[in-house]
This record gives structure tokens, C-alpha cells and sequence, in this order.
């Protein structure tokens, strides 16, 4: 609804919204993508380098610990599919089983109402190769168990994905459940009366039903992919050694430790790029299910 | 937007309703399936407990006992000291005065960055939600763009324009970083909300006195209400937990408690205090615990209005 009134004093209470978003936001990104082309080290420079324009770029992909950040992305993607299907799966039972259902809702989710930090510190403890639940379980006898995940690089991202999942699977149950709500009891009984099976029926008829809750939880979950910094730092810090650099951990290094503008920008700027090739299909999604939403009005 | 809670009770009694129909036979079936479901899902439910009561367990046991190794344990003998010391003397870096000091600058922080934070973001999504203003559109949709990118990507002009305007290292530098950075998501959700007053409502406003501010203040505030209550709890919560806006733009002084405690736990000195590491970890979750607890239906509203767009 629009009203045909004053239009200065709107724009007016507008203006701060306005200039964040063209400051500090625009301005911001634009700023940071153009020192990746410089030769700027602790200060800012403002010459961009003309002898090599890619120069940042080359040495960012030449770094082992840019390249273990790109692959640990990957595999920290991967992993955190499986929080999407646990959400799946818990908002499915706890949606058809009405018992408990509040009590199930509140311990499935209460993970997402503490700091990523306090769940990294849980975990670490958890994962103690001499104190924690390896120890416990080698004193129960269950010696070939391993759980020294963060102690070894091969297996630390691991340790990052279960913690992850443990966070997060809650959050996208909540989204299922309201995706759920959707379906309505009709198609229900209808099914039921049918004779069509539990499985098929999910495979069948809820799941496509729900692909755009699917999509925006995929959407949502690689937007938090690649934000993820607090968890690494709270578990293992980058290490063992650099196996569990993220991009956003590779960039905040880059500036706080190395002290170097340009590089960071860089880094940050591939960050952006990512982002944006998550982004762009939500754009589009979103517009087609507008359009959708209108069609269906009129 | 709203998750809706009646349509679930809604669709419990229909099912009751059909399930009356269905024979005994089919029932004793579906029985057998629900203690099946119940079981997996208490299952599930120890896995999520698992971490909450080990870290409880640990962070009441004597150091002793924790170097014995059975972690699952419960304490001998129960000890206070390892919260008493996260409290007042756990050593973060090189100061040695506990997590207070992290609980009184997040406080600190958290009243400013809520008030700049929500006066913004409702003005503006309320401008954008009822009035007439030409480029609306284009704007709302480089807000939604804005919602998404890294923090890493406007970090370093951030720390530059907050240097030159004085307030790098302040409370109020943290305040005015956190309005910034959920400026975008919320002004969606008061969009979406506003978007929502009954056409006549408003009209009746204009006709009455047509004032911008008059009627923010008289009309849509007091009708503002639940979604207030939906963002405060989104926004304590968001703020409580940040790390990495702390981190960056917190000075010595004004380091929130996530940072102290993750500067506490990584840096050791000799051996590592398991039990008052946990002790502080739990002091940092109590204050957003205690408000899932007591209000989680507004934080689940919160949580999923920003990712589902009515």
C-alpha cells in the first residue's frame, strides 16, 4: 500500500539507512576490492599496481594455506549437508509423533542460543585425546575407538563438521517444521487413504513438496559456510599446523598476523566471490517465487 | 513469517478426529511405530544433552579427579572453586581478572547496540514499509543483497572509518559496527511486519494529523509490540554471542566476554584448568540460555523470520 502524502520527511528518516548502506556497505566493498590491487602491506596505498595487477591474487593461490582454506571449505560444506538432513529428519518424526513434541523442539534447539565459542570449548574438552570420550571409551574396553580428531590434521575437520552439525541441525529442523505446517492434514489423509507407505510418502510426496525449504536452508547453510571463523578458532585455532585454515580465518590471519592490507583484501575479495555464487541463484529464486506469489493472487 | 502454533494444535485434533476412524488393528500398528519414534528421538536427544552435561560434570570436579580421565563421570567430591575462580581470577592474556570483566563490557556493549540497532532499523523499515517513497524498491532489494556478504569483506574500511571518527576501541565503536551489520536483516523483518497494518488504520492516521514522526510514535510503535519483543531477543542473543565484532573492535578495556573467554581457554600456562575452563564457558551461556528458556518461542520466531521472507 502507498499513500500520496509528504515525501520529504520519509526520505529524511531514510537518510541514515542510506549512507550505511552506500558507506559501509558499497563504499566498503568497492574499497576493499580495489586495495586487493595494490601493493598495500600494514598502511593502505593507493597506487594500484600497474607492473602486476593480479600479483595479490598470484600469491594467494600460491599459498598452501589458501588452498587448504578453499578444500576445507569444501568438505566443511559437504559435512554440513548432513545437518540439513538431521533437521530433516527430527522436524519429520517430531512433527508426525505429537508426544513431547515441545520438549524434543526446546533440547534440539537450545545449541543455536550459545556462543559458537562456548561450543567450541565444549567440543575441544570432548575431544581430548587423554581426558576426553577417547579415554573414557578406551577405559571401557573399546580400545580401537578413535577420537583424537583435532589432535591429528587429517581428521581435525572432522571434529569442526560434528561440532557444526551438533549447532546447527536444530536450527534447520526449525525451518523443516515450519515447512511441514504447509502440508496440509488433507493431503495427509489422503495419502493415507490410498494405502501409500510412510517411506513412499515422504520420498514421494513431502520432499518435492518442500523443495524451496530445501533450497533455503542449502542457501542459508553455504552463506554460514563460508562466514565460519568463530568455531575454528575456539576448537583448534588454524592448527594442527594450517590444516583447519577457513577462508574467513586465512583472512582475519592475513590482516591481525601478517599485518598485510593487501593480501587480506585479496582474500576477502574471493570470500565475496563465493559468496555471491551462492547468492545469485537465492536472487533468482526469490524473484521467481515472488512472481509466483503474485500470479497466484490475481 | 510467524511460525503459527494454533495451525499445530489445528492439525493434532483433525488427526485425532481420523485416527477415531481407523480400526483397533491399525492403531496397535501405529503404536509400535510411535514408541519406535519416540526411542530414536531420545536417542537423539541424549547426543544433544551429551556436551551440555559433560561440560556441567567437569566444570564441579576437583582437578584430581578430571586427570583420572573418566569424563562421563559425575564428581566425587562437588567444588565450587573452579566458578568462583573463572569469576574473579581466570588469567585471559595477560591480565588475570576473570570473566567479570567480560560480563560487565558485554553488558556494556549490549544496551547501546541494542538501542542504535532497533531505533534504526525500525525507522527505516517503517519509512519503507508505508510510505511513498519513489526508490523503495531498488533500495530494499541492495538492503537484501547487503544481508548476506562476509563480514570480512567491509572489516578493514570498518576499522578505518571507526579510527577517524574516534570510536575504534570504544563501546560505542561495537554499538555502532553491530547497528551496521544488522541494519539489512532488520529492516527486512520490520518491513515484512509493517507491510502488514490494515490499509484503513493508516489512511484513518493520515486523514487525522499526517505527521511521519506523529504517527510512528502514537500509532505504529504501541502496535509494534510483538515484534519487538521477536528482535530484542534475536539481537541479545546475536550480540551476547559475538566473537568476531568484539574481537576486531573491542580495545583492551572493552572485550566482550566471548573473547575473554576464548583467550582464557587458548591461552595456558602450564597445565590446563579443564574444570574452570568449562566453569567459564558455562557463565558465558547462562545469561542467552536463560532467555531461550524462559521466551524460546519468540527466539524461534526471531531465528526464522530472517531466513523465511513472507
Amino acid at each position: 500500500m502507498r499513500l500520496r502524502h509528504s515525501t520529504l520527511m520519509p526520505q529524511v528518516a531514510l537518510a541514515p539507512a542510506v549512507a550505511i548502506t552506500f558507506v559501509a556497505f558499497i563504499g566498503s566493498i568497492l574499497w576493499t576490492v580495489y586495495l586487493s590491487f595494490t601493493r598495500s602491506r600494514r598502511f593502505p596505498e593507493y597506487a594500484i599496481d600497474t607492473e602486476n595487477l593480479f600479483r595479490q591474487y598470484g600469491r594467494l593461490f600460491g599459498d598452501d594455506a589458501f588452498i587448504t582454506s578453499l578444500k576445507n571449505l569444501v568438505i566443511l560444506g559437504l559435512g554440513s549437508t548432513l545437518a540439513i538432513g538431521f533437521g530433516f529428519i527430527l522436524a519429520c518424526l517430531i512433527d508426525r509423533e505429537r508426544r513431547g513434541q515441545g520438549f524434543f523442539r526446546t533440547v534440539f534447539l537450545y545449541p543455536l542460543a550459545i556462543s559458537l565459542i562456548v561450543t567450541g570449548v565444549a567440543w575441544r574438552w570432548l575431544f581430548d585425546p587423554q581426558l576426553g570420550m577417547q579415554a573414557a571409551l578406551h577405559d571401557w574396553g573399546l580400545t580401537w575407538v578413535r577420537l583424537d580428531w583435532l589432535a591429528r590434521s587429517e581428521t581435525a575437520m572432522y571434529g569442526i563438521i560434528l561440532a557444526s552439525v551438533w549447532q546447527g541441525a536444530g536450527f534447520y529442523m526449525a525451518l523443516m517444521l515450519a515447512g511441514l505446517k504447509s502440508i496440509n492434514d488433507e493431503i495427509w489423509k489422503a495419502a493415507r487413504l490410498d494405502g501409500i507407505g510412510v517411506w513412499q510418502f515422504y520420498t514421494r510426496i513431502v520432499i518435492p513438496m518442500m523443495k524451496f525449504t530445501f533450497l533455503t536452508c542449502a542457501i542459508l547453510m553455504s552463506l554460514g559456510v563460508v562466514k565460519a571463523y568463530d568455531i575454528v578458532v575456539a576448537m583448534t585455532n588454524g592448527g594442527p599446523g594450517q590444516s583447519t585454515f577457513v577462508p574467513a580465518y586465512f583472512t582475519i590471519n592475513a590482516y591481525w598476523q601478517k599485518s598485510n592490507l593487501g593480501y587480506a583484501s585479496a582474500a576477502a575479495t574471493i570470500m565475496l566471490l563465493i559468496t555471491l555464487a551462492f547468492f545469485l541463484p537465492m536472487v533468482i529464486f526469490a524473484a521467481r517465487r515472488r512472481r509466483r506469489a503474485e500470479e497466484s493472487v490475481t | 513469517m510467524t511460525m503459527n502454533v494454533n495451525a499445530a494444535a489445528a492439525g493434532g485434533q483433525l488427526e485425532d478426529e481420523y485416527l477415531a476412524e481407523v480400526p483397533l488393528r491399525k492403531e496397535r500398528r501405529i503404536r509400535g511405530r510411535s514408541i519406535a519414534v519416540i526411542a530414536f528421538l531420545t536417542f537423539c536427544a541424549a547426543f544433544f544433552c551429551l556436551p551440555l552435561y559433560v561440560i556441567l560434570v567437569t566444570s564441579f570436579k576437583t582437578l584430581d579427579q578430571i586427570r583420572l580421565g573418566d569424563i562421563f563421570s559425575l564428581p566425587t567430591e562437588w567444588t565450587i572453586e573452579p566458578w568462583i575462580t573463572a569469576w574473579n581470577s581466570a588469567c585471559s592474556g595477560i591480565t588475570c581478572d576473570g570473566l567479570k570483566v567480560g560480563f560487565v563490557n558485554s553488558l556494556a556493549i549490549l544496551f547501546p547496540s541494542l538501542v542504535l540497532s532497533i531505533v534504526l532499523s525500525s525507522v527505516t523499515g517503517y519509512a519503507l514499509a508505508l510510505w511513498n517513497v519513489r526508490w523503495a524498491g531498488p533500495f530494499l532489494f541492495l538492503l537484501f543483497m547487503c544481508a548476506f556478504i562476509p563480514f570480512q569483506i567491509v572489516m578493514i574500511p570498518l576499522i578505518i572509518l571507526t579510527g577517524m571518527f574516534g570510536i575504534y576501541g570504544t563501546v560505542w565503536g561495537i554499538a555502532v559496527v553491530h547497528a551496521i551489520t544488522s541494519l539489512p536483516l532488520l529492516t527486512l523483518i520490520f518491513r515484512n511486519y509493517y507491510k502488514d497494518i490494515p490499509r484503513e488504520i493508516m489512511q484513518a492516521a493520515v486523514m487525522d494529523s499526517g505527521r511521519f514522526w506523529q504517527i510512528f510514535f502514537r500509532i505504529i510503535v504501541p502496535m509494534s509490540g510483538n515484534i519487538l519483543i521477536v528482535v530484542l531477543i534475536l539481537m541479545i542473543t546475536n550480540i551476547w554471542n559475538d566473537f568476531l565484532i568484539g574481537l576486531t573492535f573491542g580495545g583492551l578495556g572493552t572485550q566482550p566476554m566471548t573473547v575473554i573467554l576464548a583467550n582464557v581457554v587458548i591461552t595456558t600456562t602450564g597445565e590446563t584448568l579443564y574444570n574452570e575452563n568449562m566453569a567459564a564457558a558455562l557463565l558465558t551461556a547462562i545469561p542467552p540460555l536463560v532467555i531461550y528458556f524462559l521466551l524460546g518461542r519468540f527466539f524461534v520466531q526471531g531465528i526464522t523470520a530472517g531466513a523465511i521472507k513472507g
